[in-house]
Parts: structure tokens; sequence; C-alpha cells
């Protein structure tokens, strides 16, 4: 909402607040102001020219060459603009004067002609992108007067941001109420000219007739009340300079008298009217009803054809829709320059109609944005009379009869019974009834006292929207007396009912996990193309990203390709998110939080002594170990994969290479997560990228707890260490030699590791060497050698017999 | 020739040798002391062993052992004076100027930091932590939030929809309702995760961003509690001599409902001070009655106030990132500015 500070200084004389002063004023009443703008702070020096002559440049076809009347008397001017004409008065900046943009004004010869000053255009002063010709202004002037003062351009206007529940500060009575102090009463200026005309009213429920006119609302539901009245004979042109100041300063652009004199009184009292060309009514009537079918468009007067449904409130003459009620009248009915009688529309709609048919025209007006959000149902008489007042008082021509007033709903006030105990309790602070009072009035409430602790609280018309309860009431006491006056001192609390939840706890682990790596954190949105999720978003904004994710891995992959064209060559990133899988329809979908990690190039920064290996499949391997153990504290393992991946399993998207795919087993053998080398290509990245890592695993639903550690009794007696070197055929893995030994060695074989693998010369081919540790400890004696050697024995033989692996000493 | 008191004659020997190493003043000199005495040929330990063969089977031993001593004693001393004579410079082998050996150092992202920070604080003022589904309903996100969806109200947060009334959520209110529904008073959560909105991305906007809301919910929690709450949380995030400001605002499921501001003394590159303008921080308010009661709670009973932060924009004022985008580039560049 843009402000006039002059306007609201004129509503409100007592106002002693300069714009910056009232501007954080209105912030601590919430309302803030976004911005100020004084346009006529810099144009001092640009005062009224009164162009006398004005003739043709002799020397160039496209200039001018003028007289023009100025404050040092008469001086020749050049002129470029097309519409410089004798007679007429501009905005004329004499030499020695400043323009916006610090443009000094000098005296010049142009194409052999001297020029003493120039003639403004809109855009040269800072007052519109108006570029076509100088600012040729209306009315009467004082030839060398300044222009600042003569246009009433000494203003500030200031953009108020406005809550989506104060209707009523859409207005500049509304923004003057919050400025006034105490015992400060907003009265509105005189209109200048104003013949003082009233013609009284007829009222109806249903349907009101006078002079041969008449007003029917036949959807009350949608129209409560519809005032209507005749002005006839006026004479539609501009409007004087006061009034076209007045709609400049709240940043309204000035249109015919008629027009301007409706959007004044919206701009100063809240009330949206429209003025239709009453000649072009057919039937000289307004009927208010929904719209009827085969009413499928309507021309609103913006030109634009308009899709109507059986649900719009339309305003019709008796035959054809002529507006579309509280949103915008139509092209049929519109006041032209010809316009001589002039019905005038005050009424009020439901806001939530309102709302509906301007979402589904995909439009919003300054009528529908204030119906929306509440106009004052006891305003609609003052605003109507205002309104006719100004027109009678700009265009002519004279009321003709009494006001049409169908009357469908009356409104009540509300009435809110405010219990003082409560306010105490809410606020922690008590108020009396008299404070109470002395915040509320000057608001605009009624207050009554019972002398029990118990008012009665009368609500104005304008707030009736968003006052009615007796919270609401209370929030305006609070924002009356001033957040700020309220003390903040931390009291005693009781700690709450809900566990900090586990969630994060593991999330904690994992994060700081991985940093220790020299991993870095990535955050990316859940937002991407088709093939990366099964559920879409109904209303994307961005086309190309229209799901949400199922696999995060994609995402961060992405990351990393950025960051490999940008020369980061060691990228180690890792995310957690959620995925999103489609349940069924009508439900929403199921969520898993997912790790996600990707790394390539070195294993640690080069050194001095020997550069850095590179990371490879058992660095992969070794962070979705750590990974698992912490997600999955019961066991889970990580291994090679089975195979291939179906396409319901997440975590695996198409850039993995089957070869060298890790699998992520739970506790419970339910495959969690997959990680491996991304395939070559799958990412557009520069030729030295090596090879490039990648994994991702689903976390648990619910947090597994870790199991508390049980103490050990530290051994007591020696342990003993025994080598194996062993030939294992390619077919069989590692891992199933060292279970074989574990199953084996029995209670006393405590560990065993392989501390070498080697293949070639001495080896047979499809076979392999592996050295074996087996470490053997007991804890109640001393092991001897010949136990051992038997475990030792035995192990041999199961490994011999099981998986066909060969002792070679 | 044999020496009448071998023993003796080894103790003058090693006085000898430790007095000319210790007034020993190069290298050299060393060199030669080290020839003078233990030279193979002519050394003088040397040359006193070799007379050991005229001694006595039962002296043998002793002299050969108390010789051997003395070998030992004088070529340490030997060593350590060439050591201490050479100095450092002589140990470029040993160059402890030499950059370490380098692990990778990673980082949390900023606004997981931030956000860190900010749970931190409400920890040590008695939070705890909740989570909610980022998939919900109207119901939750709107409905029970005091939001109806005819109202203007509805319109400041634009929703993206997954199916009729399901949703992205649009803030993490609505796990203040689930939390509510599952626990008796007294409440004291904050609700940290993702929230999405029908926003393009700009300098200031992206259609996910993080949010932290909280909810503090009990017997007589005042509006005085819920100041006091949020500006201590202030003065612990930005700083001693932080200025807190509330100004009035509108939410539907608060009344009163306010804006956080809060003005920053900062201390500048040349170590003058200057206050901030004032910097919006959080929207939060008074839990309304009507949010209370579609939870199952007795607003009569209960009262408490809730607000709503996001962490990139105060990671973005604290840390002086100016495009929003920056966080969701991931760049390792930009990353590794916030390692620790």
């Amino acid at each position: 909402m843009n402000v006039s500070y002059r306007w609201l200084k004129a509503l409100l004389p007592t106002l002693e607040m300069g714009p910056r002063e009232l501007a954080e004023h209105l912030a601590l009443r919430g309302a803030p102001v976004e911005e100020m703008v004084s346009p006529g702070e810099a144009l001092a020096d640009v005062v009224i020219g009164k162009v006398i002559t004005a003739g043709r440049h002799p020397n160039a076809d496209r200039l001018s060459l003028c007289t023009v009347e100025g404050p040092e008397g008469v001086v020749q001017v050049v002129c470029g603009a097309p519409n410089v004409t004798a007679g007429k008065y501009y905005p004329f900046a004499p030499v020695g004067a400043v323009l916006p943009g610090d443009f000094r004004i000098k005296k010049a010869k142009i194409r052999g002609e001297v020029s003493e000053g120039m003639l403004c255009s809109a855009r040269e002063l800072g007052l519109g992108q108006d570029h076509d010709g100088i600012m040729e202004l209306s009315g009467e002037f004082t030839i060398g007067e300044s222009f600042v003062g003569a246009l009433g351009l000494d203003d500030t206007t200031m953009e108020v941001e406005i809550t989506a529940n104060r209707g009523d500060l859409l207005s500049h009575v509304g923004v003057a109420r919050e400025a006034a102090g105490p015992g400060a009463a907003v009265e509105f200026p005189e209109i200048p000219g104003d013949p003082g005309v009233s013609a009284g009213y007829v009222e109806d429920a249903v349907r009101a007739e006078a002079g041969g006119v008449f007003v029917e609302i036949r959807d009350p539901d949608l129209c409560s009340r519809y005032l209507g009245a005749v002005i006839r004979g006026v004479r539609v042109g501009p409007s004087p300079a006061w009034l076209q100041t007045r709609l400049r300063g709240a940043g309204a652009r000035p249109i015919n008298n008629v027009v301007d004199a409706t959007n004044y009184v919206m701009l100063e009292m809240g009330q949206p009217l429209h003025a239709f060309d009453l000649g072009r009514l057919g039937g000289s009537g307004i009927v208010v009803r929904r719209a009827a079918a085969g009413e499928s468009t309507f021309t609103t007067l913006d030109g634009e054809e308009r899709t109507l449904t059986g649900d719009m409130l339309m305003i019709c003459d008796a035959t054809v829709p002529v507006a579309i009620g509280g949103v915008m009248g139509g092209r049929n009915s519109e006041v032209e320059d010809d316009t001589v009688d002039v019905l005038l529309e005050c009424a009020l709609f439901d806001p939530k109609s309102i709302r509906a048919t301007r979402r589904a025209l995909g439009m919003s007006t300054d009528a529908s944005y204030r119906f929306e959000r509440g106009v004052d149902p006891e305003g609609m008489r003052p605003a109507l009379e205002r309104a006719v007042a100004i027109i009678l008082a700009t265009a002519g021509g004279a009321l003709d009869g009494p006001v049409l007033d169908v009357c469908a709903h009356a409104f009540e006030a509300p009435t809110i019974r405010l219990r003082l105990a409560r306010v105490a309790h809410v606020l922690g602070v008590p108020f009396t009834a008299a404070e109470v009072t002395d915040y509320l009035t000057p608001l605009g409430f009624a207050v009554d006292g019972d002398g029990d602790g118990i008012l009665t609280v009368r609500v104005p018309g304008f707030r009736s929207y968003d006052v009615t309860r007796e919270i609401d009431v209370i929030e305006e006491i609070a924002r009356a007396h001033g957040y700020d006056d309220f003390p903040a001192d931390l009291g005693a609390y009781r700690p709450g009912t809900v566990r900090d939840h586990p969630m994060f706890h593991l999330e904690e682990e994992l994060r700081g996990a991985f940093v220790a790596r020299g991993f870095f954190e990535a955050q990316t949105p859940a937002f991407v193309p088709e093939g990366e999720g099964d559920v879409r978003v109904s209303n994307p904004l961005n086309a190309l990203e229209p799901f949400v994710r199922r696999t995060l891995a994609p995402s961060l992959l992405r990351r990393a390709e950025y960051n490999l064209r940008r020369g980061n060559r060691d990228v180690r990133l890792f995310e957690m998110g959620t995925s999103f899988r489609r349940v069924g329809p009508g439900e929403p979908p199921e969520e898993i939080n997912h790790l996600v990690g990707v790394l390539t190039g070195r294993r640690a920064p080069d050194h001095w002594s020997g550069p850095s290996a590179v990371l490879d499949v058992w660095d992969l391997k070794s962070v979705m170990e750590e990974a698992a153990q912490r997600a999955y504290p019961a066991g889970a393992r990580v291994n090679p994969a089975d195979g291939p991946a179906g396409r319901d399993v997440p975590w695996v998207t198409a850039r993995y290479e089957d070869g060298t795919v890790l699998s992520v087993v739970d506790a419970d053998g339910r495959e969690v997560g997959r990680g491996g080398t991304v395939v070559e290509g799958a990412m557009d990245v520069p030729a030295w990228v090596g090879e490039v890592f990648a994994f991702e695993m689903a976390l648990p639903a619910e947090v597994i707890p870790t199991p508390t550690p049980v103490f050990q009794p530290l051994p007591q007696h020696p342990g003993m260490e025994r080598d194996l070197a062993l030939l294992v055929p390619d077919a069989v893995n590692s891992a199933a030699v060292t279970a074989v030994a574990r199953e084996g060695g029995g209670e006393i074989l405590r560990e065993v590791g392989i501390f070498d693998v080697y293949r070639g010369e001495g080896i047979p081919p499809g076979m392999r060497s592996l050295a074996v540790r087996l470490h053997f400890q007991a804890a109640e004696r001393t092991l001897k050698d010949k136990e051992v050697d038997r475990v030792v024995g035995g192990i041999v033989q199961r490994l011999q017999e099981e998986l066909g692996v060969e002792h070679r000493g | 020739m044999t020496d009448p008191n071998p023993l003796a004659s080894l103790k003058t020997l090693e006085e000898e040798a430790l007095g000319a190493i210790s007034g020993a003043t190069d290298a050299g000199e060393v060199e030669a002391i080290r020839i003078r005495f233990l030279g193979r040929k002519d050394g003088r330990i040397s040359a006193l062993l070799k007379g050991l063969g005229g001694l006595s089977a039962e002296e043998r031993p002793v002299i050969g052992q108390e010789a051997n001593r003395v070998k030992g004693v004088v070529q340490a001393a030997l060593d350590a004076k060439e050591g201490e004579l050479a100095g450092p410079a002589a140990s470029q082998e040993y160059d402890l100027t030499l950059p370490a050996r380098g692990v990778w150092r990673g980082a949390a992202h900023p606004i997981s930091q931030a956000m860190d920070e900010i749970w931190g604080i409400f920890r040590d003022l008695g939070f705890t932590r909740a989570r909610g589904p980022e998939a919900d309903t109207e119901w939750y996100n709107f409905v029970a939030l005091n939001t109806p969806l005819d109202h203007p109200a509805a319109d400041e947060q634009d929703t993206l929809y997954l199916q009729d009334s399901v949703l992205l959520r649009s803030h993490t209110s609505p796990v203040q309702v689930r939390t509510m529904q599952t626990h008796e008073p007294p409440i004291r959560i904050i609700a940290p995760g993702w929230v999405y909105r029908r926003d393009t991305y700009d300098a200031t906007h992206t259609p996910a961003f993080m949010q932290i809301e909280g909810l503090v919910v009990d017997e007589g929690i005042s509006f005085v509690d819920f100041k006091a709450t949020l500006a201590e949380f202030a003065r612990r995030y930005w700083g001693p001599g932080t200025q807190v400001r509330f100004r009035p605002s509108f939410f539907p499921f608060t009344e009163p409902s306010a804006e956080v501001d809060v003005k920053r003394v900062v201390t500048r590159a040349d170590g003058t001070r200057e206050e901030t303008d004032w910097l919006e921080i959080m929207g939060a308010g008074m839990v309304d009655p009507a949010v209370l009661e579609n939870a199952g709670y007795d607003s009569e009973r209960y009262t408490g106030f809730a607000f709503g932060m996001g962490p990139a924009r105060i990671a973005m004022l604290k840390y002086g990132v100016r495009d929003l985008r920056t966080f969701f580039e991931n760049d390792i560049r930009f990353l590794s500015q916030f390692a620790r």
C-alpha cells in the first residue's frame, strides 16, 4: 500500500511525526515501511514555465525554437519534443538549475540558436518513464512558481507492508488511525467545490428503484448490500490539480475526474467503488447475480476476454453482465469521455467468493485485493457520499433522486467478552479496565465495563474481519501497549515430555564421521528430473524438475561433476536427505532418510616425502563399512552384490557398473545400500578425472540402539600366532576362507587376518596365494604348541575339503 | 714390557681422553683425538689392550672388561662432541620446518553448522528436537494451524502439492501439531528440517530450504516468557550487546504475533565497532488458542509460544554470504571455508 505522507497529514492534522519517525512508529505497530520516495526533493530548481511561441528551428527539422516565460522573464529555448504547444504550461529548468542525476542546465547554442533552459519530460524529472514528450500541465498556474509546490510533489510516498489480516490498513484512514496518538481523531479534509448535496436513501432488502433506475440483489450470499447513486449530466475530463496530486502521492495514475473520484475514495477510505456509464446499462438497472449458463466469456475494461463460471458473481444490467463483481468492470459499461450519466456502485461482497473468482481468473485488482481482506460494512454510505461530492465538484452534474440502498443482510457489530484476568494470563502483565479502554478506543473499539473484571468490547466494522475472539482483542492491547514495553525476564521452566529424536543423533554421528574422513557435507534440494523420482509435484514451478527424488545419488553426482569441471580435483562429498517413494493413490509418500557419498582423487594431500595414492575401491568399502556399522550397529555387512539390483532398489542408479558393486546388508539380511564405481561417461567431466566412487544407503526408519558394551576380563595368559600360506582357487572368495577358519578354530581362535594376497610366479593360473594370520588365546590357561598345531591342522583340512584350498606352508 | 698397574693406567687414559674431548673446538681436533686414543694401530687404548697378553689368566678378563668400558665411554664422548660441534646446520636431513604430512580436512555444510549452533543454544535452554514428515496433509500444514485455505494468509506460502490434499510442507509447524497430539505438556521442542515453497531460485529464494521452528506449551506461559526466551536466544547467538526488538505482525497460528529483529555490534577490519541496521531474524508469537484446541489441548489451561527461523538466512547474515544459491552449488572451495 502506497501511502502519501501529505494525505495522512490532511487526515490527521495533529500528526507531528515526520515521515522517518512515522515509518518507525508504524513498524512497531505491525505495518513496516519498505521504502520511502520523495520525488520532489531533487526538483527544487524546476519552475512552471509557459510557452509563449513555438516555431520550427531554422536549422533542424526535429527541433522547435520556442520562447518561454519563466521567473526571469521571457527567454529563448530550443526544444526537441514533438508536443510543445504555445500557451501551455510545462516544467521548466532555467539556466543554472540542477536536475536529478546532477545534470546542470547551461546556456547553450544548439544548431546555431541560443537556448536558455530546458522544458522537461516526466522521465527527466524522475517522475515516470514517459519520454514521448515534455510534461504538459493541465490547470492554471502562476508563471515561475515552484513546480514541486504547484503539483504538490513535496510529499513522501511510503510503501507500507500490510499483513493479510489487516484489510482496514489498505487505506489512508486506516494508516492514520494507527498513527494517531491518544485523543487524536481522524478528520476528512473538505472537498474543494463540494456542493453539499444530499438526496436521502431508498432502502429495500431485495430491489430498490427510483427515477427509473433500479438495483436488485439475487445472490445475497455473495453480495449482502449494494448501493447505487445516479449522477446525471457530468462532463468527463481531467481532474483538478489537487485530486491528481493526491493520487500521484499515493502512487496512482490520474485517469479522468469520475474514475479518479472512485480511486480517491478507495485510497482514502478503503472502499472500492465502481462507476458505470448509465447510458450503456440496458434496462437502466443493476442485477446482482451469478453468471448464467451461456455467459461464458466477458471482456473486462483492460480489454482481456475472461472465461466465466457459474460460481462467479456478476454485476449485470437487465440482460447482460457489465462487471465481475468486486474484481473488475466491463468494457461494455465503462465511463468514457462522452459519458453523461453515471451510476456509482458501492457494494459489499463476500471475501471468499471474491478470492475464488479472482484466483480462477488468474488476476488481482485493487478492488479484489481489498474485498478479499474485508471492506468496512459500516463505511459504505460515507464512502459513496464522498465520491458523489467529488464527482459533483469536479465533473459537474447533479445527483438524481435518492440513493438506492439494497441491503439483504444488515451488518451487526460483534461484541466480545474480555476478561482482564485472561489478559494478564496471556500477556504476563496486568492491565486495568481504564488502560484497556485508553488503548482500544483510538483504534475504533467501544469498551464497556461491568466492574467485575469483565469488559464488553464492540468491534468496529472495519475490524470485524480479524477481531472476532477474545485473543484478538488481547493482541490489540499488546500492540497498543508496545511489544518493547513488556518485560523480558527469563523465568523458571519445566522440562518437556518430548525425548530428543534419536535420528538427529545418528545424523550427527554420521556427519561427524564423514567430516573426520575429510568429506564435505553437501545440501541439495529434493527436486529432480523425471527418472530420479516417482512422486510428482502437481504444480511445479520448474517444469524441468517436477519430481521429488527417490534416490539422492544423481543430485550429488551433479555436484561432484560441478566441482570437477571447476578444477576441484579431490572431491569427497556426502549428503543426508529424504527419499520419497510412492505408496498408493491418495496417500502421502513413504519417506526414508538416505545417506549418499561420492569420492574421487587422492587419498591424502601430496607430501614432499612422496605423492599420495589415489582413492580406490578399498576406500569406498571403508567408508561404506563405517556408515553401515554406525547406522546398523547390530551386524551390518558390506559385501559384493549378488547381481544387478532391480528397479525397486532406489539407491542403485544405472550409473553404477555391475562389476564392482558393493552391497550393504543389515543384520536381517535386507539390502539397505549399494556403492561402486561410477560408469565412465555417466558424468560430463574433464579427461583427467580418474575413477569416481559413489554409494547410497537407506538409514533405518527407527534408529537401532547401539548395544551397551559389556566388560570382558583382560587375558591373563599369553596368546600365540600362526601364519598360513594358502593357495586359493579364484572361485573362492576370502570371506569364505576366513569363515571356514573361524569355524574350525573354535573358541581359542580370537582373530583371523589377511596380510597378503599374491598372484604370479610360482602360483598356478586360476589360483592366488592368501597369507592368513591366526591369533589364538585361551582365557584360563596358557596354550600349548601341540594343541594349537592340532587346531591349525584341523583348519587346513577343512579348507582343503570344503573349499579346495591348499596349504603351501 | 708389562704395565705394572693397568687399571690405574686405564683410569688415567680415560681422564686424559675426556679432558681432551671436552677442550676440542673443531671436528679436526675431535678426529685427531679419536686417532690418538682409539686408532686401530697406534691408539693408546688399543696399545694398552695389546699388552694384555702378559697378564695372568685371572687378571686378563677384569682388565679387558674395564678397557672395553673405557673405550665405549670415550667413543660416546667423541660422538657427542662431534654432534655438538656440527650443530643444527648440519642436520638438514631433519629440517623440521618442512611441511608435515597432511590429512584432508572435511566440513559440515555451513547451514548444518548454523543449525547446530542454534540447536546448541536451545538445548541449553531446555529444548529437545522433534521431526515429522516432509510430505504432509493440508490439515496438518494449514487447517490445524488456523490457516483456512480460502484466506489470503494462505497466499503467503505458495505451496507445492503432490496430490489433492497432500503437499510438501511449507513450514515445519505440522511437527508442532503432531507433537502435541502424541505428547502431554510441558512441550519444549524445536523442529528443524526441510520445507518447500513454490518459488524460483534467486539470491534470496529457493524452492526448498531449511527451517527451525520451536514450540513451548505449558500452564502459565505468557508473552513475557516468550520475549525472554527469544531475546536470550538472540543474545547468545548474535553476541552480547545485541539489541532485540519485537514488532507486531501476523501469522494465522500465533496471536499476538511478532517479528523479531536484532541489531548487532560488529567489529570492522580496522577495529572500529559499528551497529548494524535492524535485521529480521524470525517470526514468532503466542500460540493461537485455535491451534491448541485443534491439537487436543485445553487452551484455557495451557498457553504457549512458537517461533520459526531460516538457518540459511541467518547463515547469510553471519558469514556474509550474499546469494542463497551459493549454499546449493556445494563448491568445495566454498565448503572448505567452513572447515574447523
